[in-house]
């Protein structure tokens, strides 16, 4: 396989690398593990800020339902926890890319069992992916359009899955390394596809023990887990608590151990003053950005000079200093998380409407450009958020600020959720509304899918014909470099015609006492949840 | 009073008729949508019609309006209260989780205010203009201006910060384990307790200083007799049934309505389950939620009624 890979030699480098790829699940995290030597025994006490609304991760993309469920269940391929972004196999052994790039074999490891003793085979794989690719009528699946390259899913053997394309993707592997891609048993969604929404059945480390809505949600060991002496803590516990300084609290208490989302900084550092060295916080970049929806069908937001007034009004940088002490939200960027390898470099970006370093400079031109527009005297809007203070609202209340500065009036009006995801995606009944853009990993396809025309996603309602050309051949670019320009070109163009307003890229804290060894905090809440190599250093 | 008690019983049915079609109504229209929301998630999702039109048809809200509410209504009239929309589970079993909790909190709250105001707003009565007081007034104001959550965040940050220590996450019910039950209740309770305590002391000191400004209790100062007979036979009885009234409607409220408090301590009651429900727009919780809130409104109401002929015998129930 690899030979004819070399031989052809057109496929590009990305690719051909990930095809010789040859992951071991129990390798790759026993390369990293710590000089110390695991303990076994203990139950994780942990904090979450929400329920989920329920306990399928195909159908949810909230992080209350993956943090719960993630240590119960197995996955395809996964981000290795210890070395993001690579992507590692988790029931996968090893897998090669037809040099065509239509064609993805897997290999599935053999012996691992789910919860109730039945084996898990290539069968299973293709089920769950059947349910996630081609749901059938009736079963949602709410990320199946990361999947429109995908033909069909084979399972020849047991011990083999094969993914066919339709056209070659660029983010294939990314997205089959997906933490919300858990694998069910075949004879579960045979009977019922939404099975998984109130019930739990997988072949992960942690076996389900009890949920209890609003309050706590537990996961037990379990022993028949197929890597070999994992995982080493008798089981997990989250702590349900929507409040913040609660959360806190309890960390400072000692009645639970870790946060895995995030804490404000001034909670933070209560509890670095407090506990000292009892604790650590490990602070790391997020893939995810709060920025703000303009209605591109409304007067007067369908004039650009209009949308780039506005954008030049927000002094992103002194946003980040003030910003992120409250809130976490610090990193001035464009679409794609900076300091990724898809972020536009510091001299493209400043050289954009809103990313200029002199502030007077960019308010000077945007009261130009609301004059000659027809609104020299400055406009009144209307900024709709969701009532969630954390950092939603920290967030509009800067912009608004920012804005009187430039003679723009701005009502806020925060919405609760429902009414907030109803105006914003459903109806579009708004002027300019607070959109945060939160994904697994820093994967162009899944960051940059919202600006296509059409999308649900894409709030502000805009439609170019170049983005959605730039969105579609960046997808299929299996060259790296060349996706990259592409995708560099996508941000500057949504950038420049200031379809959508970036504000800021979040950072995370994840604070937890310092006996919980062996959890390394990536970008994202989302991954590194499955808890197998985490152990308590005392109870 | 027979007559009276079923009289009243009867009313229960058109009142809580009523509560169901308001609280139905409301929740259709109010923004938002069930469906937006279970597939949406916290941020926006990638959502296709098709499947929110399939999700409706499941959830069993694609049909119509009047439907939907003799559905509902033909299940109430079974026990049967219906189906979360988030969870799928039988309403009845959720509220079972929560109501021991919830009625924990609001009985042992009822206690600690009535143990605490009815002495204090007696003395505060009694000793009207002295240092006493003066001292049970400042402390009632405060508890009366200050929010419960506020103090209930001071006190597990009073906890933390001094010992190191802070309540249990989860709640034990007494019957499993008293001591745990203790550790977590006393601090919502003392803080809830604070706050009503403070209003049924003021309002205990009102009333009384009203009565012991009646003719009939100037009669019995004339006639020589002791203090303590006068306040507590003659005047407290009469002074006792707008407390009474009060105790009553604040205990109702208790049960659902400590959203805040239940937030802070962490406790999984009624109150925090109504506001998830009408955030997540799960019609059935909410609608089985205010009806067995206003049903517990009526009741308590009517029991508090039944009670004034004790502490006035004058009153007749026709």
């Amino acid at each position: 396989m690899a030979s004819r890979i070399r031989r052809r030699g057109t496929l590009i480098t990305i690719v051909a690398s990930v095809a010789l790829v040859t992951a071991s699940v129990a390798a790759s995290p026993a390369a990293v593990q710590a000089a110390e030597t695991g303990r076994r025994g203990g139950v994780l006490l942990a904090l979450i800020g929400a329920d989920p609304p329920s306990l399928d991760p195909h159908q949810e993309s909230t992080f209350a339902n993956l943090q719960l469920v993630a240590p119960l269940y197995g996955t395809l391929l996964q981000l290795d926890p210890y070395d993001y972004p690579k992507i590692i196999g988790d029931v996968a052994t090893e897998w090669k890319v037809a040099p065509d790039g239509l064609s993805y074999t897997f290999k599935i490891r053999q012996g691992i069992r789910f919860h109730d003793g039945s084996p898990l085979t290539a069968a299973d794989l293709k089920a769950t992916y059947d349910k996630i690719v081609f749901p059938p009528a009736g079963v949602l699946s709410i990320r199946k359009n990361a999947y429109t390259a995908v033909a069909s899913v084979e399972a020849p053997d047991p011990s083999t899955l094969v993914f066919k394309l339709k056209f070659p993707s660029a983010s294939l592997l990314a997205n089959l390394a997906s933490p919300w891609n858990v694998i069910y048993p075949k004879k579960y969604l045979d009977k019922d596809p939404n099975y998984f929404k109130t019930n739990v059945m997988g072949s992960g480390p942690f076996k389900f023990k009890s949920y209890t809505r609003g309050a706590t949600f537990e996961g037990e060991r379990n022993p028949d887990y197929f890597v070999k002496d994992r995982p080493y803590l008798d089981g997990y516990k989250f702590f349900i608590s929507p409040e913040t300084s609660v959360r806190a609290a309890a960390i400072r208490s000692g009645r639970a151990y870790i946060e895995f989302r995030d804490l404000p900084n001034a909670e933070v550092e209560a509890i670095k003053k407090q506990l000292g060295d009892k604790v650590v916080i490990q602070t790391t970049p997020m893939t995810g950005q709060f920025g703000i929806a303009i209605n591109n069908t409304a007067k007067p937001f369908n004039d650009v000079r209009v949308r780039k007034a506005l954008t030049l009004g927000l002094d992103r940088y002194t946003a980040g200093r003030v910003l992120y002490g409250i809130t976490g939200l610090k990193l001035v960027g464009g679409l794609m998380r900076p300091g990724s390898e898809w972020a536009l470099p510091d001299v493209d970006l400043q050289r954009l409407p809103g990313f200029w370093k002199d502030a007077e400079k960019s308010r000077a031109e945007a009261k130009r450009l609301l004059a000659e527009a027809g609104y020299p005297n400055g406009l009144k809007v209307v900024l709709k958020n969701r009532n969630v203070k954390l950092p939603y609202q920290d967030f509009a209340v800067f912009a608004i600020q920012e804005w009187r500065k430039i003679g723009i009036e701005v009502e806020h009006r925060p919405l609760e959720t429902a009414a907030w995801f109803n105006d914003g995606q459903n109806t579009g009944n708004f002027e300019l509304i607070i959109a945060p853009t939160v994904e697994y990993m820093d994967e162009p396809d899944q960051f940059l899918g919202r600006y296509v025309t059409g999308s649900t996603q894409n709030w502000g309602r805009y439609s170019d014909p170049r983005l959605d050309d730039l969105f579609s051949r960046q997808a299929r670019a299996l060259d790296h470099a060349e996706r990259q320009k592409l995708v560099g070109e996508l941000q500057k163009l949504v950038l420049e015609n200031v379809y959508y307003m970036p504000g800021l890229w979040w950072m995370r804290n994840v604070v937890h006492w310092a006996k919980v060894k062996n959890y390394v905090a990536p970008p994202s809440h989302y991954t590194n949840q499955k808890l197998q190599d985490v152990w308590l250093a005392e109870d | 009073m027979r007559t009276y008690v079923a009289k009243r019983l009867l009313l229960i049915v058109p009142t809580l008729l009523g509560v169901a079609s308001l609280v139905f109504v409301i929740m259709r229209v109010i923004p938002g949508d069930v469906t937006l929301l279970i597939l949406g998630g916290d941020q926006a999702g990638r959502i296709d019609p098709a499947q929110i039109v399939a999700l409706k048809r499941r959830l069993g809200i694609d049909q119509p309006l009047l439907v939907q509410f003799w559905t509902w209504l033909w299940g109430v009239l079974r026990f049967d209260f219906g189906t979360s929309l988030w969870t799928g589970r039988p309403v009845v079993e959720e509220l079972l989780i929560r109501l021991p909790l919830s009625l924990e909190l609001a009985f042992a709250a009822t206690m600690v205010s009535v143990l605490i105001a009815i002495p204090f707003g007696m003395l505060s009565a009694v000793r009207q203009d002295t240092w006493v007081d003066y001292l049970i007034r400042v402390i009632s104001i405060g508890g009366l201006a200050i929010p419960s959550f506020w103090v209930g965040i001071l006190v597990i940050l009073f906890l933390v910060l001094w010992f190191g220590w802070g309540p249990p996450l989860e709640f034990t019910p007494p019957w499993v384990d008293p001591w745990a039950n203790f550790q977590q209740m006393v601090w919502p309770v003392a803080t809830v307790g604070y706050r009503y305590a403070a209003v049924t002391t003021r309002m205990t000191r009102s009333t009384l200083l009203e009565v012991l400004r009646e003719d009939y209790i100037r009669t019995a100062w004339a006639k020589g007799l002791r203090e303590r007979a006068i306040v507590i036979r003659h005047a407290l009885k009469n002074a006792m049934l707008p407390v009474i009234t009060l105790i009553g409607t604040e205990f109702a409220f208790l049960i659902g309505g400590l959203v805040v408090t239940e937030t802070v301590f962490t406790l999984n009651g009624i109150g925090r389950f109504v506001v998830d429900a009408v955030a997540h727009r799960d019609y059935p919780v909410v609608q089985a939620l205010v009806f067995l809130i206003a049903f517990g409104f009526v009741i308590v109401n009517l029991l508090v009624d039944l009670t004034y002929a004790w502490f006035d015998p004058r009153i007749r129930y026709r």
